[in-house]
């Protein structure tokens, strides 16, 4: 029923945001690997930490979409959260400082070059994708 | 959840794409053009499963969740995925092309010409990629809003 009668533009823009900002960190992900076998490219960085930094407006979004929909809706849970929404925030609040912490790395790797940097790209973008992963489908199969 | 899924591979794998197109177009040499334009192709694995997945798991909701046949707003759905694939493809070609061209530009000294710039710039091959995208859009617009529903 919630599902059906929720207003449009808060879904819409969680969603949107979402899908992008998984979409950024694709990126992030994909140069940091392939700069592994390739790093002599400084293309790769630029793309790296382009594509962090075009996640961050998708994580605003993403989150005040996501507290308007569950400011209309927390009546509903009747003072006890079900998992899904748990799961939700954790990805976006403590979850918030893996992003951030790869977007300090992508910083770091596109001034120095250094592959530690590259690797933990790597890394934070893999963790997070999978926290990001793990929300979509708690929230679109409503884990209780 | 399999859908959504689909459907996060889909936009996900596009923005990707899109993001080293346009770093390509910005790109000073041929050789780096050409290198983040053949890491456009390393989204497709992600998008073609997405592209699949919203069809598949989008006609097997269809059927569960007992939505009418003339359910308009699925229909144009159904429209907007073929269109998306269609320019999608157009946009791709383009794209292959300015490739192709920037490759064979840095393997004779990695100068910049006013083909490939014109090539990379090309209104109507670019339009087709962000066709594909709002097309894609207007899709998820539909998802959400079930006009009718």
């Amino acid at each position: 029923m919630i599902a059906f009668s929720r207003p449009f533009w808060p879904l819409f823009f969680h969603i949107l945001g979402g899908m992008v900002l998984f979409g950024a960190l694709l990126t992030a992900l994909i140069a940091s690997l392939v700069a592994g076998q390739r790093p002599e490219r400084p293309a790769l960085r630029r793309a790296a930490f382009t594509a962090l930094v075009v996640g961050i407006p998708a994580f605003v979004v993403f989150r005040i979409a996501a507290q308007v929909i569950y400011s209309d809706e927390k009546d509903v849970f009747g003072g006890h959260d079900p998992t899904w929404v748990g799961i939700g925030f954790f990805v976006t609040d403590p979850g918030l400082l893996v992003f951030l912490a790869a977007i300090g790395c992508g910083y770091w790797w596109l001034r120095s070059g250094k592959p530690l940097a590259a690797r933990l790209v790597a890394g934070l973008s893999s963790v997070y994708i999978l926290l990001l992963a793990i929300a979509w489908l708690a929230m679109s199969g409503k884990w209780d | 959840m399999f859908h959504i899924t689909a459907a996060f591979l889909l936009v996900g794998g596009s923005v990707s794409a899109g993001i080293f197109n346009a770093l390509a177009l910005r790109a000073e040499r041929p050789s780096e053009t050409a290198y983040l334009l053949g890491l456009v192709r390393v989204t497709l694995p992600f998008i073609y499963v997405g592209v699949l997945g919203t069809l598949v798991f989008g006609l097997w909701l269809w059927h569960e969740l007992h939505f009418s046949f003339g359910a308009l707003w699925i229909w144009l759905s159904l429209v907007l995925w073929v269109a998306t694939n269609a320019l999608g493809g157009i946009g791709g070609r383009h794209q292959e092309r300015s490739r192709a061209l920037a490759e064979k530009l840095a393997d004779a000294g990695d100068a910049s010409t006013p083909e490939l710039q014109a090539l990379l710039h090309d209104r109507t091959g670019n339009a087709m990629s962000w066709l594909a995208g709002a097309a894609t859009i207007g899709i998820l617009v539909l998802m959400i809003w079930k006009p009718g529903t």
